[in-house]
Order: structure tokens, then sequence, then C-alpha cells
């Protein structure tokens, strides 16, 4: 099969022509929208050509070292990301949930390269990189779920969690049906996506692996265990984010601490 | 950490000390709900806490439970001051109802013997008759059992979480507004229930004129301080 041919930029810029039809919604219907549309389609434009231009160096000089590094500056970044879009504070939450990343996509990355790929260098950029981007990418949005359902439920439910206390659990005890619910929530939404996979929708992986000219027979297999890599992925990273995050969010006496909530 | 603890008193029902409050100042929110307050409850003693909503009537039986800490002052439970030391062990001597429950989801009776399978009430045995007994004291029927907790209306909620503390039986009642949202042969009944607790130290927060009927110590809170 052949690769995809290159789109010139003027044709790129048919693809912003799209636009027009979300801008025009939000600016009749008033959705508040255009400022924000503007921006987050500008920033993903630069950020894809800084990354197109990192890509080509770290394919190039293909370095272990630098691409491990690079992948770590993405959890950085999916760390951040997650933070912001939840109301929790940064210095209570940022080392725990990075940590949580870093366990969670990192032995999973290394599952996937090394039993289910098995390149000869299983550091090589296509595959750190690549499917490192993927697996954080994917179990960011399921972090700020978890995450974010677990401190405001805690908060919400304050009754319920002293009530539990005054009944004889422990921490643990008391905060399990909190933990539960919020691995439900966060896990939840992909359970639901894989069950459609295929029928409803064309992942992106196997989209792009094909127009870049795969066989489909290896796209496909290359987009299971891609699915089933990120599921497991962003299972281990929620709970991790809760667990490690946990163990200094409530003081001595059990109660949440209040400087857990941004303002 | 606060698991592995022996405590001798346990057996001893009449080795029960008192509950005190000694010059207790809380500013909660910019507001001062307690200014020097002092309040001591005798073993097996009663008290009313009356006041305001917002007063902090709820605040002060948070206080006693350690999930809210005075700015100065003592408290003090089974004669011990509350410290980070004790307050584990002393939480589980008490048992606290609130207004408004908030239990979480799933089938009532697996609520309930999961409360059971906690580390520190292992020692207790779930009874399934007892707990049926108590349905029947309480005007919840049997059936009650299986419903799904979302599926109880407010005062059947406050009910399942009266009996499961009964069930567990502490010395000391901490009961917040549990009388308000029920009707007058329900009132009626919960407060004849536990004024015949005799041994337990019952504190009460309540508007319900039936509790004040009781002629139990009382104290107000709110409005300039507080006073006895």
């Amino acid at each position: 099969m052949e690769a995809a041919p290159d789109i010139s930029i003027m044709r790129l810029l048919a693809a912003f022509g799209l636009l027009i039809v979300p801008l025009a919604l939000s600016f009749f219907l008033k959705l508040g929208f255009v400022r924000q549309l503007f921006i987050s389609a500008g920033r993903m434009t630069g950020q894809l050509f800084l990354m197109g231009i990192l890509l080509v160096y770290l394919f190039r000089w293909d370095n272990p070292w630098l691409n491990v590094a690079w992948v770590i500056v993405m959890m950085f970044f999916a760390c951040f990301s997650a933070m912001v879009n939840s109301k929790l504070s940064f210095k209570h939450f940022f080392l725990p949930v990075f940590l949580a990343y870093f366990v969670g996509t990192g032995l999973i990355l290394l599952f996937f390269n090394k039993v289910i790929v098995n390149y000869e260098n299983i550091f090589t950029a296509r595959l750190v990189v690549v499917v490192g981007g993927m697996l954080l990418g994917n179990s960011l949005n399921s972090t700020i779920i978890g995450i974010s359902h677990y401190y405001e439920a805690i908060r919400k439910e304050n009754k319920r969690y002293l009530y539990l206390l005054s009944l004889g659990a422990n921490q643990q005890e008391a905060l399990l049906p909190f933990f539960r619910e919020a691995l439900r929530a966060a896990m939840r939404p992909f359970i639901a996506n894989m069950a459609t996979m295929g029928i409803v929708s064309l992942p992106g992986m196997m989209t792009g692996q094909m127009l870049g000219g795969a066989d489909p027979e290896t796209a496909i297999k290359y987009q299971i265990a891609i699915v089933l890599a990120i599921f497991t992925a962003l299972t281990i990273s929620v709970a991790l984010s809760i667990y490690f995050t946990s163990r200094q969010a409530f003081d001595e006496y059990g109660i949440l601490k209040g400087s857990l909530f941004r303002r | 950490m606060h698991c592995a603890y022996t405590d001798p008193i346990i057996h001893k029902a009449d080795a029960w000390k008192m509950i005190k409050l000694e010059n207790v100042s809380l500013t909660f929110d910019g507001r001062q709900l307690f200014d020097r307050l002092s309040v001591e409850v005798p073993a097996g003693g009663r008290l009313l806490i009356r006041g305001e909503s917002g007063s902090g009537k709820t605040t002060l039986l948070r206080m006693l439970l350690g999930f809210v800490l005075p700015d100065q002052g003592k408290v003090f439970v089974n004669g011990e001051e509350l410290r980070v030391n004790n307050i584990w062990r002393l939480r589980r001597k008490m048992a606290y109802v609130s207004q408004e429950m908030q239990i979480g989801n799933g089938r009532v009776e697996s609520f309930i013997r999961e409360i059971f399978r906690f580390r520190n009430n292992r020692g207790i045995k779930y009874q399934k008759d007892k707990v049926i007994t108590l349905l029947d004291d309480f005007q919840l029927g049997t059936g009650t059992l299986d419903k799904d907790l979302e599926e109880l209306s407010g005062g059947e909620l406050q009910r399942v979480a009266i009996i499961v503390t009964l069930l567990l039986n502490r010395q000391v009642y901490l009961l917040d507004e549990v009388t308000s949202a029920l009707d007058q042969p329900l009132k009626e009944m919960i407060v004849n229930y536990f004024t015949n607790l005799k041994d337990k130290t019952l504190i009460i927060s309540s508007h319900d004129k039936i509790w004040h009927d009781q002629g139990f110590p009382t104290i107000h809170v709110g409005q300039n301080g507080s006073s006895t």
C-alpha cells in the first residue's frame, strides 16, 4: 500500500475553513465560544507544528535517553493539564499525580514495547514517543474525572464520610466507597467506548497507520493492543493518583484539608 | 496505626467517665460560635443543646468527635482530653446521627453488613434477628433490608442510621436534630427509646419541644456567646 500524499499548506487552510461553521453557530447563538475557539484552534495548530518539528529530530537522532526524557516531559504536561482542569491545588497534588502517571503509563509502555511489539530496540522513538503519547493523552481525561470525582464527593458527601468514621471505620474503610465510585466514574466511559469501537468509530491510531500505508490487518492488531494498553494504563494511573494523593489529603484527625481546593 | 489496641474498660459499663468542654472558643467562617464555653456531662447523663440553625449545634457535636477542633480550650471525652493519639479510639465509643443523613447507595442490608466488617467492629456479631426487632421498633418493615438506600425517604434513612448505631452499642449517643423530620408518633417513639437507655450518655441538639419537655440539662448556643 502507498503512503498518504502530503497536504499542501493551501489545502490545509481549507481545513481551517471548516471552522466557519462552529464559529458562525457560536457567534449567532451566543454560545460564548468565539474567543476560546480561536485560542484553542491556534494552540492546537502551534503545538502540533512544534511537535512535528520535534518529532523530526527525535526520529532522526533516535537516542533512547532523549526519547525517554521526552516522555517524561509529556507526563509533566499531562499532569499539569490534569491539575488545571480540576479544582485541586497544585501544591498538594502535582507530585503524587506525576508519580501515578510515571508508574502507570511507564509500566504499560514497557509492557507494550517489550511483550506485545518486541522491537529490537524498545526505546526507539516511534515506540516510546508515539505509543507513550497515546497512553498519556488517553488516560488524561480519566484521571481528571477520577481524581475530581473522588475529592468532590468527599467534600460534598462529607456527612457520609464522617458517619462512616463514627461507625468505627478506619480511614481506609471510610474512604473505600468513595474510591470505588471514583474508579467507576473514571473507567466507565472507556468501557462503554470499547464496546462501540470499530462500529461507531474508527480509532485514530488505526486510521493513521492505514493512511500511512500499513496493512489493515496489522493496523487492527496494533489498535486492539493499544486500546487494551490504554485502558490498563488509565486504570493504574487513576487508582494510583487517588492512592498517592490520599495519603496527604487528610489531617491526623482524618479530616479532609480545606487547602486542597483552589478557590 | 490505631488498630491494635486493647481497651480494658470496654467490658465495664460503669467505668465510662464524663464528657466535658472546658473554656472552648471557636470561630468558624468568620463568626464566633463559642466564647469560653464550659459544660460537663457525667457518665449516663443527658444534655440538650438548643439554638437557632447555624448557631453551632452541629459544630459542637462534631467537636466531641474530633471532626472540628476548637481554637482554644479543651474537649474531654471519657475523661480524656481529645488528642490525635486517642481520637480514633474515643470515636468508637460514640455514635453520631445527624439530620439529612448521607449514607450512600446499595442495599440496606449490604450496607449494615459492611459496617460489621470494619476491622474495629469485628468483635461485634451481626445478628439479623436483632436488626429485625429494631426495624420493627422503629416502624420500618423487614422489607427495608432489601430496599436500596436511595429509595428511602429522609426520615427512613435517619432511622436506619439510628438502628446501625444501636447495633454497635455505643456509650455515647450524639443526636443532631434526629426527630425534626419525623411525625409526632415517631418523635415520641424515638424520644422514649433513647430516654430508656439509662446507662448511655445522650447529647441531643434539637428544636423539638418534645426533647425540651424531658427536663434535660440544657445549654443555649448562638447569639451572644453560649450559656447554660
